[in-house]
């Protein structure tokens, strides 16, 4: 007599299955990290970059001696102003955030200025052209009184992706540069290379 | 009780609980509401039925896919991409199989399988998130899905040696727009004779001609970059003269993109292939091991899918704007990719239905043999009926696919001076005779830039 094609025991085994299949439920759980904790999920463009490229180009560019030669040349600090950071890699990216630590780390150490951007200017011009009407005359601040800048920091970051199968290489460089808005002259470019392995999973429960 | 009654009884909890699973209605026939919502763009309404399968395990990619679609219908093109992106990151989840699905699959139905999107959808994802991003006037991010269309491409070429859609001419076109509008001329090059080689194969598979577009786009490029033997050979492979200087007069023009998504993608339809009695072998292996027990016939059937084309009857459009017009040219056959994607997967399918319903005429069996140790006629026929019903119910074919795709998309670039002009649109059914217009007021044209505006037309 031939064997049944399903016994006995693989059918309990299949019906468990099933079953906790159906009962597999889940809740939200939170938990609270350190900002400064590495945790990569997905292998995409996530804080941990952000900073480690903030941190390179920071240490970077307040240890170059173009701060110094401006000063000694015009006896006065650098102002500088944010450019484009063109975003020319495959994931859709926020490069404000490292753009604003860049900035926040030049303008608290005290030896560079930092000119509004130009979206942020209008909104600044659009508030002086309403105290023009409604501001009392003591404090009303005039038109054509901005600081223009020496400089202006414009980047790209670029990706290059290499896969096969469920493997994943993937190069990220940031690139940023000042730029002297008098001559066009570059003063300082700033390079941060990061580089990931990202294995995908085959199976799921 | 007896353990027998206990086994018989799991078993049948098992049955039905599969039945519950798998639902009465197929997946496309409950489409049909949204359909008609679509067609009288009652968009609001439609979302509110797409919205009912928010919280589908298995359907989540489609409902967050049918989401992006209507809503970029509805011209909420930032929604539209929010929904798409997170259609993107759960095909992403997807694609790693599922053992519990997939076992679960071999019992019930295809259906039991978390839906990640055929290759030609996962693609065609970031084709529209990249026209969503071109209409809110963003072409970096464009850049971004045109580079993952890239990726995506290479990953379907390497996975299926054999696979016929290994290349998206549609995608490759738009990123050339997309990297000329951005002044990257070399990018914009390679990427249209990316668009070219996959237009051939278009022509091989599915009967798509060469855009004349493209043609146009290859010689001028090829004409600008200096590459002097390629413009000699696409002109005497396009028969076109070649290109002369650009005129000074047309220097700052900008350009309109119309996009018409014409109708909806096909729609998978169920067949029953084969009902009652098992297959032959499966038969002689119950005739040899049950002899005695005169146990009623085992039921068995195989559902499997097809597609069906949705009636349209718009073959084009006509773009009017200030006295100059541009007809729409066939740029993707959506319908004969599907069709020609089901084809290819049709012998897997056809075999997972088979081994699914060999496995069906074990469990009837077994229930039934369980059934018959008992010597408790009542249960014996309860189970017996229980598990035929669930054997025919839970065989259903898997009808899932992205259905607010449309059947084709067609394209049609008018240059234009700068301004602000209001665009009308005939749609043109056989023999150039118009089926209906619509107007767009105050559209911006910009100084060497490339404006882009879509519309989906679906039909009642």
């Amino acid at each position: 007599m031939m064997r049944p094609i399903f016994s006995q025991h693989r059918l309990a085994a299949l019906m468990a299955l099933c079953m906790s299949l159906a009962v597999a439920a889940c809740s939200t759980s939170v938990t609270r990290m350190d900002t400064g904790e590495v945790k990569d999920l997905s292998g995409a463009w996530n804080d941990t970059d952000s900073q480690q490229v903030s941190e390179e180009m920071i240490r970077d560019v307040l240890d170059r001696p173009w701060i110094g030669e401006f000063s000694r040349a015009e006896n006065r600090q650098p102002a500088v102003i944010v450019g484009e950071v063109s975003n020319l890699s495959h994931e859709h990216i926020n490069v404000n955030t490292f753009v604003a630590d860049v900035e926040r780390a030049l303008i608290n150490s005290g030896k560079v200025q930092f000119v509004a951007s130009s979206t942020e200017r209008q909104e600044i011009r659009g508030e002086r052209k309403d105290q023009d009407l409604n501001a009392s005359e003591a404090t009303r601040k005039a038109m054509g009184q901005e600081k223009g800048a020496d400089f202006m920091l414009k980047g790209t970051i670029n990706t290059i992706i290499d896969a096969s199968g469920k493997t994943q290489l993937r190069f990220y460089q940031v690139d940023l540069t000042l730029i002297s808005l008098a001559d066009n002259r570059k003063v300082w470019i700033g390079q941060k290379k990061i580089k990931k392995l990202v294995e995908r999973s085959n199976l799921r429960f | 009780m007896k353990v027998g009654h206990v086994v018989a009884a799991c078993r049948i909890v098992l049955l039905l609980g599969a039945l519950a699973l798998a639902g009465c209605a197929s997946y496309s026939d409950s489409f049909g509401v949204v359909e008609r919502n679509l067609s009288s763009r009652q968009y609001d309404a439609a979302l509110q039925d797409i919205e009912k399968e928010a919280d589908s395990k298995t359907g989540r990619a489609l409902y967050l896919l049918n989401k992006g679609m209507v809503l970029r219908m509805k011209r909420d093109f930032t929604g539209s991409n929010q929904a798409l992106e997170a259609a993107k990151a759960e095909m992403e989840r997807l694609y790693a199989a599922s053992v519990s699905e997939n076992a679960l699959s071999f019992v019930v139905n295809d259906a039991t399988v978390s839906y990640a999107g055929d290759d030609y959808e996962q693609v065609l994802v970031h084709l529209y998130m990249a026209l969503n991003y071109l209409e809110l006037g963003q072409p970096g991010d464009a850049r971004v899905e045109a580079l993952q269309v890239d990726i995506k491409l290479r990953e379907i070429g390497e996975k299926i040696p054999g696979n016929k859609f290994t290349e998206d001419a549609l995608s490759r076109y738009l990123t050339g727009m997309i990297y000329e509008d951005l002044g990257e001329w070399s990018d914009a090059m390679i990427a249209y004779r990316k668009a070219y080689e996959a237009y051939q194969k278009y022509q091989a598979n599915y009967g798509l001609a060469m855009p004349d577009l493209l043609k146009r786009d290859l010689l001028r490029l090829a004409r600008r970059q200096g590459l002097t033997d390629e413009v000699a050979y696409y002109s005497k492979e396009f028969g076109i003269e070649p290109p002369h200087e650009e005129d000074r007069a047309t220097e700052h023009e900008g350009e309109l993109v119309f996009i018409l998504n014409n109708g909806l993608a096909p729609i998978k339809r169920e067949k029953v292939v084969a009902t009652s009695g098992p297959p032959h072998s499966v038969a002689v292996e119950l005739a040899s091991h049950k002899p005695v027990s005169p146990a009623p016939p085992v039921l068995v059937n195989i559902a499997l899918p097809y597609y069906e084309s949705r009636p349209n009857g718009v073959l084009g459009a006509r773009v009017s704007i200030s006295g100059r017009q541009a007809s729409t040219q066939m740029m993707e056959n959506i319908d004969a990719i599907a069709r020609a994607s089901l084809d290819a997967r049709m012998p897997a399918i056809t075999a997972r239905s088979v081994a699914r319903a060999v496995s069906k005429v074990a469990i009837q069996e077994s229930v039934d043999r369980a059934g018959g140790r008992d010597n408790d006629l009542a249960v014996e026929l309860l189970s017996s009926f229980v598990v035929r019903v669930a054997a025919m119910a839970t065989e259903r074919a898997d009808t899932r696919s992205w259905l607010t795709l449309p059947a084709n998309v067609q394209l049609a670039r008018l240059a234009l001076p700068p301004g602000s002009y209001t665009v009308r649109v005939d749609l043109l059914g056989a023999g150039e005779q118009v089926i209906a217009s619509s107007e767009y007021p105050e559209v911006i044209i910009g100084e060497k830039r490339k404006t882009y505006l879509t519309q989906h037309w679906v039909s009642n």
